[in-house]
């Protein structure tokens, strides 16, 4: 089970609102089983086509190529490497663990898709938040880990 | 020189569970090939076997992503350090 306080909750969904119809990425930190702050990071997918293409994960028949401005981000994230480095410095400064990272999927369900679970071996075991909009008015927070390719599911608790 | 590597958390099991390693070298190349003596296996990781950075690796040098930089050539001066991240990427 994972705790979260409200605010952070909230913060997941408005910077999923804010960066839509493109998907939203950040950061999240804590204790143990308890997020306590959430840190966003620039979205630069349309930087990183080569590294979705060479992993063959561009559906065939899409055009992704980077003169297409910001296509590939509306259905992909990859987190600014310098932003990131930043950030978990500085949650390192804070005190805190990182625990794993947020994103949205601004027009299908709150679960990883194949896309996640192949990326999320660079980070085993991290804990991975996914924020649906599929229904605008009705955001889906959900939490997840990857281990071994197998996608295990936590509760959420939203405090406060 | 000495520097010091930052280890991120998924690379830490071949350092023995040690977030920061120092080690003597003068570019960013030499620093991960010592870091390698000191780790068997943990270079590959990082690099192609040709030396480049993988895709999905980003290296810093006081925080400035060396692709900026002078890629592995990179120099080094005492007291710099030198972080390593996997990619963090999905989507739906």
């Amino acid at each position: 089970m994972i705790r979260m306080p409200r605010a952070a909750y909230e913060a997941i969904v408005a910077h999923a609102r804010q960066e839509a119809p493109r998907e939203a990425c950040g950061l999240i930190a804590g204790h143990g089983d308890r997020i306590e702050r959430v840190y966003p990071v620039p979205n630069r997918a349309e930087l990183a086509v080569e590294f979705f293409a060479e992993r063959g994960l561009i559906p065939p028949g899409r055009d992704y190529r980077p003169d297409a401005p910001g296509a590939i981000a509306v259905e992909r994230f990859f987190m600014d490497p310098e932003e990131q480095f930043r950030v978990l410095r500085e949650i390192e400064a804070n005190g805190l663990e990182h625990l794993g990272s947020y994103h949205s999927h601004p027009a299908t369900e709150a679960y990883p898709s194949r896309t996640d679970v192949e990326l999320a071996a660079f980070w085993p075991g991290m804990l991975l938040l996914i924020c649906s909009l599929r229904e605008p008015e009705r955001p889906v927070l959900r939490a997840f880990r990857v281990v071994d390719g197998r996608v295990h599911e936590e509760p959420i608790v939203v405090e406060g | 020189m000495a520097v010091k590597i930052l280890i991120p958390a998924p690379l830490r099991r071949f350092t023995e569970d040690r977030a920061t390693v120092e080690v003597e070298a003068s570019t960013v190349g030499e620093a991960l090939a010592k870091l390698d003596e000191l780790y068997p296996g943990i270079r590959e990781r990082i690099c192609e076997s040709d030396g480049r950075v993988r895709r999905f690796v980003s290296v810093f040098v006081n925080g400035k992503d060396i692709r900026s930089l002078q890629g592995i050539d990179t120099p080094l001066s005492e007291g710099d350090e030198v972080g390593i991240i996997p990619a963090m990427a999905g989507g739906q």
